[in-house]
C-alpha cells in the first residue's frame, strides 16, 4: 500500500471536494480509524496499511455535498452498490482506489500474541511485527489476513478516479471463493442449527454489525426495533437473535458487497458475514450475479423475468 | 431460590393501578379525552395530586404514554386524561370505550407552583392541545378562586374544530371573574373568532407583566414564539413558566431518556420556568 | 474480618462448583476467543487471565426481563366486559459473580446508586443485587484502552465488592470484605491466607502502580462548560460513530432500558430491555420530533452523563469505570479516555493518546 501516492492523490484531490475520508492513528497501532479531512494541514496524519480495515464507503450516503474517500477492493464495490441504489450520487463522489493484498484480522493477532496490548506493529512486505511489553512478536501476514481476504477476488478498485498503486491480480476465482460456505453446508441441518443457535446466544443486539453495514437501509423501520410492523419483541433470546440475524442477512441478497463490515464490527465476534456469503453464493448460483461489480449491471432483486434459466417452477403433483 | 412477590417488599413504581373508563368526550378529530376511575376504590378515594402532574396510561398489550392529569384535584370524581391520537399506544387508548380497562401509574413529576402564584394575576397563553395542563390549573384556580388575582386566558388552534375543551371554553367565555381571548388561525364555519396566531395575539393583547405570572403550553414552535414575545413584553423568566413533553417510558427518572442534562422530563418537571430552562441550556 | 484464605489454583473448579451447589455461579468463561461472564457449567473454561468482552452487569441487571406480566378475562357477570389480571412475581435466585474485575464491581456501584438512591427505587434491580455475591479480581495488567485510576478507580480497587480475589504462588488469596464475602469463604477447599498476604498487598501496589504509569491518577478536573457546549466539538468527536450499541451493551455503568408490551391472545407480558442513548430513535417522538436526531448530541449525552450530569445527581461521582471496553469494543474504536480529556482541556495524556 502506497501511503506516498495516497497522500499526493488527496492533496489534488482535496480542492475540489467538501470532505475526504481516509484513515489516521488511532488508540494503537493495530487500530487506525476513519478520518475526515477538510484541510491540507491534517494530509499529513492520513494512513495507510494493512490494519486500515474499515469500510469508509459506508460513509458516503451521509456525507452532504462532494467527498472523496479511500477505498480497497472491497469498499470500492460498495461505492457502486450505492450508486446503483441511488443512495449516493456517483457525480459527488470522487473516488481515490487503494489495491490491497489484504487487512488484518485484529481478532487473529492477538490471538497470535497472547491479547497482550499492543505498544507498537508495522508491516514489513509479508510480515506483521507486534511490539508488546513482552517483546516482538514476527506473525506472516498470511496467517493474520481476515478471512474475506482470502478469498478475495477483487483486489484492485472496481472502478476509481485515482489509483494510489499498482493493480493486484486475484488470488482466487469465483468457485474456489465460496468452497468454505460449501464445507459449512455439508454438515447436517442438526448441526449447522446447533452453530448458529450457539453463536448468537451471545448476540447483544448492539446493532454494531447493522450500523457497520453500508446498504442497511431501513433505519428507523429496522426490523429488530419498529412495532410497525411489529414481527419482533425485544427479549434477548435466541429465537429474537436468530431472526433479526436471518432478515438482516435475507435484506442484503443481491446487495452485499461482502465488505465483512458486519463480522469485523461485532463485539462478540459472531462469523455473521457467514451469513451472507452463504446468500452470495446462492445469487452467484441463481443468477450468476455479483453485487457491486459494474455500474451497468441490473441487480437480479431489481428485475424481472417470466422464466429463471436456474429456478425450477414449483412442479404441482 | 426463591419467589419475591415484589410489592411486598418495596413499592413496585412500574406496576399500574387497575381503572375502568368511566367517560369518554371526543374534544377534536383528533382529540379524545379519557376520564378513568381506579378499580380499588380505596385508593380512588385516598388519592391526591397537585395541578400539573401526569400520570402514564397503560393498554396492556401495547403499551404506555404520559398524559398530564386534566382534571383538578378539586374534582376528584374521575381523573381525566387528554389524548391526541399520534402513535401506537394513543391510537389504542382511542379505540376505548366505557367500561374499558385500562393500567394508570400516577401521580409522577412535578406541579405548576401555584402557592408562589396567590395573590397575583395569572396569564394563561395555550395552544391546541396545550391547553389540557393549563385547564388543569384553570379549574383549580377557579376552585380557589379568591387565592388569586385577575385571570386571563388566551387560547388558540388551528381551526374551530381544533379548539379543545369547548364546554369548558364556553362557560368561560359568560363568566365574569375571568377573560377569554379566543384564537384562530384561520377562521372556519362556526361563531366567528379572533383570527390570528396565539404569539401574535398575544403580542396584540400586550399583557403588562407587573403582578403577574405567565403560563404556557402548546406546540414546540408556539411555546418558542411566546417564550420570546413575553420576554420581550417585560415578563422576567421566573414568572413564565411551561411544561415540557418529551418520549418517556418509566416515567420515575431512571430509563435515561428524557433527561434535558441530569434533569428529567419525568421527574424534575414537566413543569419548568424559563430561568430553569435557561439554566438547563434547553433548547427549544 | 476474618483471617485471609487462599485458593490453590488446582482447586479453583473445585471451588467453584462447590459455590454452584447452593447458588447460580457466573465466571468469565472461554468461548472460541472470546471471554463472557456465564453460568459457570462442569465442561466450561474460565479464563481470568484477560478481562471479559461485556461486564457481568447482565447477571443483576439482565437484557431483558418481565417486569409483570397481564391476563385478560372476560367479567363473568358481564361478558362484554374484559378485565385484566397483572401478576409482578419474580424468581431471584442466589447469585455469585467469580472474577469480576474492579472496574466491573465500581460499574456495579455506579448501577446501584441510580436504582436506590431515588423515591421510587427499581425492586426487581433490587431484589437482584441483594442476593448477589461479587467476587473480584485483582487487575494484573491494563489491557489496551484502560484507564481506571483516571477516573477514580484501580485495578486493586475493592469498593462494592464482597470478597477480594489477588494472585499470588500458585493460587488466589481471598479476602472477605463483607459478611457476604466471610459466608462465601466458609469453605474446607480453602486454606488459610496468611502467609500468601505480604505478597498479595505487593502484587495489588504493583498493579497500582502500573496502572497509574499508564493512565495516570485520579483526575478531578472538571468539564470545561464552554467546551462541553460546543456544537463544533461534538460534530468532530462524533464524525466516525456509527450510533451502535455496542459501547453501552459493553459499558458496566450503563442502564438505560426501554419498556414494551408482548402479547399472544389473552396474555402477555411488559418487558424491560437494554436500550441505548446512541441509537437515532431512543429520543424519537410519535409527532416525528426528536430533541437528539443529531449523533453529535447523542454522544455529548452519553459522555455527559458519564462525566458531568451524574455527578450533578451523586456528589461528583464519574459514572464510568475507565475499563475500556467501549474502546476496544467499536467498531471505529471511539475513545472516551480521550475525548473526556479534551472536555477537561486537559494537556495530560490517557492511555495511548499520542
Amino acid at each position: 500500500m502506497n501511503l506516498e501516492k495516497l497522500k499526493e492523490i488527496v492533496r489534488t484531490v482535496l480542492p475540489s471536494v467538501d470532505v475526504v475520508v481516509g484513515y489516521k492513528k488511532g488508540f494503537d497501532a493495530l487500530h487506525p480509524v476513519p478520518c475526515f479531512l477538510t484541510s491540507p494541514e491534517e494530509i499529513d496524519a492520513l494512513v495507510l496499511n494493512p490494519a486500515c480495515v474499515h469500510n469508509l464507503a459506508a460513509y458516503l450516503p451521509s456525507l452532504k455535498n462532494k467527498a472523496a474517500v479511500v477505498v480497497k477492493g472491497c469498499d470500492s464495490r460498495t461505492v457502486v452498490q450505492l450508486a446503483q441504489e441511488g443512495l449516493i450520487k456517483r457525480e459527488n463522489v470522487v473516488v481515490i482506489g487503494v489495491p490491497c493484498q489484504g487487512t488484518v484480522s485484529v481478532r487473529k493477532v492477538l490471538s497470535a500474541i497472547n491479547h497482550q496490548p499492543v505498544i507498537g506493529a508495522s508491516f514489513e512486505n509479508d510480515t506483521l511485527v507486534v511490539k508488546t511489553k513482552k517483546g516482538e512478536t514476527r506473525l506472516a501476514l498470511h496467517d493474520v489476513l481476515s478471512d474475506k481476504c482470502l478469498t478475495c477476488r477483487y483486489p484492485t478498485p472496481v472502478l476509481s478516479d485515482h489509483l494510489a498503486g499498482e493493480q493486484i491480480e486475484p488470488k482466487t476465482a469465483g468457485k474456489e471463493a465460496y468452497q468454505d460456505i460449501r464445507d459449512f453446508d455439508a454438515r447436517s441441518l442438526e448441526e449447522r442449527r446447533a452453530y448458529w443457535l450457539k453463536e448468537f446466544d451471545r448476540c447483544i443486539r448492539c446493532y454494531a454489525c447493522r450500523n457497520a453495514c453500508p446498504l442497511c437501509v431501513c433505519r428507523e423501520s429496522c426490523i429488530a426495533e419498529t412495532r410497525d410492523p411489529h414481527w419482533m419483541s425485544q427479549r434477548a433470546t435466541q429465537n429474537e437473535k436468530m431472526m433479526f440475524h436471518m432478515i438482516h442477512a435475507i435484506h442484503l441478497a443481491g446487495r452485499c458487497t461482502e465488505c465483512g463490515e458486519c463480522e469485523r464490527a461485532c463485539p462478540m465476534g459472531i462469523p455473521v458475514a457467514k451469513l451472507k456469503k452463504k446468500i452470495n453464493m446462492e445469487m452467484k448460483e441463481l443468477f450468476g450475479y455479483e453485487p457491486g461489480i459494474s455500474m451497468d449491471d441490473k441487480p437480479p432483486m431489481y428485475t424481472f423475468k417470466v422464466e429463471e434459466e436456474k429456478i425450477e417452477e414449483h412442479k404441482i403433483r | 431460590m426463591s419467589s419475591e412477590q415484589l410489592t411486598a417488599a418495596v413499592k413496585n413504581p412500574y406496576l399500574p393501578d387497575l381503572a375502568t373508563v368511566v367517560g369518554v368526550v371526543d374534544e377534536t378529530p383528533n382529540i379524545k379525552s379519557f376520564r378513568v376511575v381506579l378499580n380499588d376504590e380505596e385508593k380512588m378515594k385516598r388519592f391526591s395530586f397537585e395541578p400539573g402532574q401526569v400520570g402514564q396510561l397503560s393498554v396492556f398489550g401495547v403499551g404506555e404514554s404520559t398524559f398530564v392529569i386534566n382534571s383538578p384535584p378539586t374534582r376528584m370524581e374521575y381523573l381525566q386524561f387528554s389524548v391526541m391520537k399520534a402513535g401506537e399506544a394513543t391510537a389504542a387508548l382511542h379505540e376505548l370505550s366505557l367500561g374499558d380497562q385500562i393500567g394508570v401509574r400516577a401521580p409522577l413529576g412535578n406541579w405548576f407552583p401555584y402557592r408562589q402564584m396567590k395573590g397575583r394575576d395569572i396569564l394563561f397563553v395555550g395552544g391546541g392541545i396545550g391547553l389540557a395542563p393549563l385547564r388543569t390549573l384553570i379549574l383549580f384556580m377557579l376552585d380557589t378562586r379568591k387565592d388569586y388575582g385577575d385571570i386571563t386566558i388566551i387560547y388558540g388552534a388551528r381551526s374551530h374544530a381544533d379548539l379543545c375543551y369547548k364546554e369548558d371554553l364556553e362557560d368561560w367565555g359568560k363568566r365574569h371573574d375571568i377573560e377569554l381571548i379566543l384564537t384562530v388561525d384561520a377562521n372556519s364555519p362556526g361563531p366567528p373568532i379572533r383570527e390570528g396566531f396565539v404569539p401574535t395575539i398575544l403580542n396584540e393583547v400586550a399583557p403588562k407583566p407587573d403582578h403577574k405570572v405567565a403560563i404556557t403550553c402548546g406546540p414546540p414552535i408556539m411555546i418558542k414564539y411566546v417564550l420570546q414575545n413575553l420576554a420581550q413584553l417585560g415578563f422576567k423568566d421566573v414568572d413564565v413558566i411551561t411544561t415540557l413533553e418529551a418520549r418517556m417510558k418509566c416515567g420515575i427518572g431512571l430509563c435515561g431518556r428524557c433527561n434535558i442534562g441530569s434533569s428529567f422530563i419525568c421527574k424534575d418537571g414537566p413543569v419548568f420556568s424559563l430561568a430553569e430552562l435557561k439554566r438547563l441550556k434547553f433548547e427549544m | 474480618m476474618k483471617k485471609a484464605r487462599y485458593l490453590k489454583k488446582q482447586k479453583e473448579k473445585e471451588f467453584i462448583a462447590a459455590l454452584g451447589a447452593k447458588a447460580r455461579v457466573y465466571a468469565p468463561c472461554l468461548e472460541d476467543e472470546a471471554v463472557l461472564f456465564k453460568p459457570a457449567e462442569p465442561d466450561s473454561t474460565i479464563c481470568l487471565s484477560r478481562p471479559a468482552v461485556s461486564s457481568p452487569k447482565s447477571v443483576i441487571y439482565p437484557q431483558s426481563e418481565t417486569l409483570f406480566s397481564f391476563r385478560f378475562k372476560k367479567d363473568a357477570e358481564d361478558k362484554r366486559r374484559t378485565l385484566v389480571e397483572l401478576d409482578d412475581t419474580i424468581e431471584v435466585p442466589d447469585t455469585i459473580i467469580f472474577g469480576a474485575r474492579p472496574c466491573d464491581a465500581r460499574g456495579i456501584a455506579i448501577i446501584d446508586r441510580a436504582f436506590s438512591k431515588t423515591d421510587t427505587p427499581d425492586p426487581y434491580y433490587l431484589a437482584r443485587r441483594e442476593k448477589t455475591t461479587i467476587v473480584t479480581l485483582t487487575c494484573p495488567e491494563p489491557s489496551s484502552g484502560c484507564f481506571c485510576t483516571w477516573v477514580g478507580c484501580g485495578p486493586a480497587e475493592t469498593s462494592n465488592s464482597d470478597v477480594m480475589m489477588t494472585e499470588v504462588e500458585d493460587g488466589y488469596l481471598m479476602e472477605a470484605l463483607t459478611e457476604k464475602g466471610e459466608a462465601l469463604l466458609e469453605s474446607p477447599i480453602l486454606e488459610d491466607g496468611t502467609p500468601y498476604e505480604a505478597q498479595a498487598r505487593e502484587a495489588q501496589k504493583a498493579a497500582h502502580e502500573r496502572m497509574v504509569k499508564e493512565a495516570g491518577e485520579t483526575d478531578t478536573t472538571p468539564v470545561d462548560p464552554e467546551t462541553f457546549d460546543s456544537q463544533a466539538f461534538w460534530e468532530k468527536a462524533a464524525e466516525r460513530c456509527l450510533g451502535c450499541g455496542a459501547c453501552t451493551y459493553l459499558c458496566p455503568t450503563c442502564y438505560c432500558f426501554n419498556i414494551t408490551d408482548e402479547t399472544v391472545v389473552d396474555k402477555g407480558e411488559r418487558i424491560r430491555s437494554w436500550d441505548a442513548c446512541m441509537f437515532h430513535h431512543f429520543t424519537l417522538e410519535a409527532s416525528g420530533h426528536n430533541p437528539r436526531a443529531a449523533k453529535a448530541l447523542r454522544l455529548k449525552n452519553r459522555i455527559g452523563h458519564k462525566f458531568l450530569y451524574y455527578g450533578e445527581k451523586y456528589d461528583g461521582i464519574i459514572a464510568c469505570s475507565g475499563c475500556g471496553r467501549c474502546i476496544r469494543g467499536c467498531p471505529v474504536s471511539m475513545e472516551i479516555s480521550t475525548i473526556a480529556s479534551a472536555l477537561k482541556k486537559n494537556s495530560g495524556t490517557v492511555s495511548g493518546e499520542q
